[in-house]
């Protein structure tokens, strides 16, 4: 049994390292998307283009300007603009912002201490929209700040930020990079080792030879596992050296865990490599089934909790909702097992069932 | 003529040959877009908020009360111990406590201005700013109601001046994010069908030997490649076609521009990605190596393409980076007909970088396909 699964361990291990190019993109691709991710990733908006239509022309509308202009959220671009262009303008994308002061910005402030300024937005992007808003109250409120010497506030509000007080997107992409590489490497490749056998005839001479199924499963399963690991490995590393992302919880916990989510990624792969008979509806299958939705709705990127009910179900049926809570929990948290012991249970469960299925599918297929 | 006629005959033969294929083409990407439309959100809703209150005022009660009701905050339960709320932060039951110090209702009507303690869970930094903000809108709304409700209140604050801002939000007055999203999908899924499908399925022809029986036929390098080209971009069209009118009939969301525009821009694009489809096949002996080329230039093209994290928000070097990718000019001109129908004029400039780089990798296709033949 040994010498027979080792055989297949040597021949899998030696097709992964003939093919250098396949090779050097499973290494290179997540330090290349870490660095991506690390650097690229953030939903903070800086330097938001923006005019103005100043019809008060005082120095209190000026000033206003002048704070829109001064506080790295809004970069002013000169020159006149009328109502009428603003369409136009919004449709050449050059400002996101017109800031209009009516005529009577300034007599109203003096007489009743009340003013209005308008804000148009290109909303297109919501998630633009939103900053927008929020920013500009942020420097409204600075501009009353100044005017009155004191917010125009009954109580304040002290925010505190756990875990993550800088809100770095950094520290939040990076768990979930680690989940995503190990379900695409884990899944996508056993798939595809499988069914190429299949597809280039190769499988039937392993079948005729005196292996059994089970030996073939391990044998091509282990050294895929292996470079998932190594893989997590890097990312992590990297992770730490380059963007300071901690792992406040115990690292072997985290391995632990991480290999359990490996072994259910590997019987994904191993039952789509049953149903399929190419390598390429191997790949659309595990595509489709398993990595565009851990991308979109584990909670990698975005909230789970704003999702429609039923989305919200599906996540909870997906191995990657519960590893991406483990992962951020022991590496941000520095929480354990004791408020892990569910989501842990749970992947164990969902791995055996695979497992069974797709051992059971391989052995009827082999009959 | 007649030859390329045949090769075409044989691509879709090919094609819907296979009973998966059809699935994969016509049934998985329309699944993937209903799922994935109402998944992609930037909106935050169902915030899990404890309430702690230590003074057990009228004031601070009322307060508190109003923080339930909102659609965008789940109440999950009442809490004032620092410990306990921890706790529940690291278990995840809640992100956000709200917790009103002792003494609030005294030092508010004191003019004391005490401070409401708000904790959150910062690891989604995006979510956690949001939800900080529902809470300062909640604050911001319950002080209004205080104030019109206590006019001696109202004189603690009626010396100071106030600029009020009006928000107008053109092209998507709801800030929905499927309105900017969900174009944005159909790019996406256009992409991932069209690289694969040709990368991958002139590999395969290599790899089971068939492409060598086709070049030893007299079919020219660039027939082999119109063959190959023609049959895609039919299909690929088709996928848009469909996908648009599922936009339609299931988001409610239409084409503000020109039809026409939208799909002749939707066919320079398909003619990029093809284009680059065959490059990577030119490239990769396996369909395994495509298949990771593929996903390794899609990654990228989908990261940097602004899809959902803004081009304006990169860093300077990741920005010029993205001038290289075919996609980033694709979601520009597929959301502003979409959402603004703005015209030619205003998208000379991705369609010219997108021809040009059509072009540019057609080239070298048809150049690495040659090499390969002679």
């Amino acid at each position: 049994m040994r010498r027979r699964t080792l055989a297949i361990l040597r021949k899998e291990f030696i097709h992964i390292l003939r093919d250098w190019r396949s090779l050097l993109i499973i290494i290179l691709m997540p330090i290349l998307m870490i660095v991506l991710y690390g650097y690229a990733i953030t939903m903070d908006m800086r330097d938001i283009r923006f005019s103005v239509i100043d019809d008060a022309r005082t120095p209190e509308s000026r000033a206003l300007v002048q704070a829109f202009s001064e506080n790295g959220f809004f970069r002013l671009v000169p020159g006149p603009i009328t109502h009428e262009d603003i369409p136009e303008r919004f449709q050449r994308r050059d400002i996101h912002l017109v800031l209009v002061i009516p005529s009577e910005y300034s007599r109203d402030l003096a007489r009743e201490h009340s003013t209005r300024v308008q804000l148009i937005i290109d909303a297109s992007d919501n998630n633009v929209g939103t900053f927008v808003n929020n920013y500009s109250e942020q420097v409204l409120a600075g501009v009353m700040r100044e005017m009155n010497g004191r917010a125009p506030l009954l109580f304040d509000i002290a925010p505190r930020i756990f875990y993550n007080p800088d809100m770095r997107s950094t520290n939040f992409f990076v768990p979930g990079l680690v989940a995503l590489i190990l379900m695409l490497i884990s899944a996508l490749l056993t798939s595809i080792a499988i069914t190429r056998e299949k597809e280039t005839g190769t499988m039937e001479q392993i079948l005729v030879s005196p292996v059994r199924p089970l030996e073939i499963v391990i044998g091509k399963v282990l050294p895929y596992v292996l470079l998932g690991l190594l893989n997590a490995g890097v990312i992590l590393l990297s992770a730490s050296v380059l963007f300071d992302v901690p792992i406040r919880g115990s690292l072997l916990l985290l391995g632990l865990l991480s290999l359990m989510f490996v072994f259910v990624a590997l019987s994904f792969g191993l039952l789509f490599s049953t149903v399929a008979r190419t390598q390429q509806i191997a790949m659309f299958m595990t595509l489709m089934a398993t990595i565009l939705p851990t991308i979109m709705l584990s909670g990698f990127i975005f909230p789970i909790a704003s999702m429609p009910a039923v989305l919200r179900w599906i996540s909870q049926a997906l191995p990657a909702t519960y590893y991406l809570t483990i992962v951020r929990g022991i590496m941000l948290k520095g929480i354990g097992l004791a408020e892990l012991s569910t989501h842990a249970l749970v992947l164990l469960g969902m791995g055996a069932l695979l497992l069974l299925i797709a051992t059971k599918r391989f052995q009827l297929r082999l009959e | 003529m007649r030859r390329i006629f045949y090769l075409v005959q044989k691509e879709f033969r090919q094609v819907f040959r296979d009973k998966s294929m059809i699935g994969i083409l016509f049934v998985v990407p329309f699944i993937q877009l209903v799922l994935l439309g109402n998944a992609i959100t930037t909106e935050v809703k169902h915030v899990r908020v404890l309430l702690g209150d230590r003074d057990g005022t009228p004031m601070s009660r009322a307060f508190l009360q109003s923080f339930r009701g909102s659609e965008y905050i789940d109440v999950v339960g009442q809490e004032s111990d620092e410990g306990a709320i921890a706790r529940a932060l690291d278990r995840g039951d809640a992100s956000v406590a709200v917790v009103l110090p002792r003494h609030f209702q005294r030092d508010v009507l004191r003019g004391e201005r005490p401070a409401v303690q708000v904790l959150a869970d910062g690891i989604d930094g995006n979510s956690a700013g949001v939800a900080l903000g529902y809470v300062s809108g909640i604050a911001a709304q319950y002080q209004a109601r205080l104030l019109s409700d206590d006019p001696a209140l109202g004189r603690q604050l009626l010396d100071l001046r106030r600029v009020q801002a009006e928000p107008r939000f053109w092209f998507n007055p709801d800030l929905q994010s499927k309105v900017y999203v969900v174009p944005g999908i159909v790019a996406l899924l256009l992409l991932i069908i069209t690289v694969f499908l040709t990368s991958m399925g002139i590999v395969r022809e290599k790899e089971i030997g068939t492409l060598e029986q086709l070049m030893v036929t007299p079919i020219r390098a660039t027939q082999l490649i119109l063959g190959k080209i023609i049959p895609f971009s039919i299909l690929g069209m088709l996928e848009i076609a469909i996908a648009m009118g599922l936009v339609y009939v299931l988001f409610g969301i239409g084409v503000e521009g020109s039809l026409l525009l939208l799909f002749a821009e939707s066919g320079l694009f398909i003619l990029t990605t093809l284009g680059v489809g065959i490059f990577i096949s030119t490239i990769s002996e396996t369909q395994q190596q495509a298949l990771f080329v593929g996903w390794f230039f899609m990654i990228f093209a989908i990261l940097l393409s602004g899809f959902f994290i803004p081009i304006a928000n990169m860093p300077e070097t990741v920005q010029y980076l993205t001038y290289l990718n075919p996609m980033r000019y694709f979601m520009v001109i597929l959301r502003e007909i979409y959402l603004k129908g703005s015209s030619l004029p205003h998208l000379l400039n991705e369609t010219l970088a997108m021809l040009i780089f059509g072009v540019t990798v057609f080239s070298a296709a048809v150049w690495r396909y040659r090499v390969k033949l002679g």
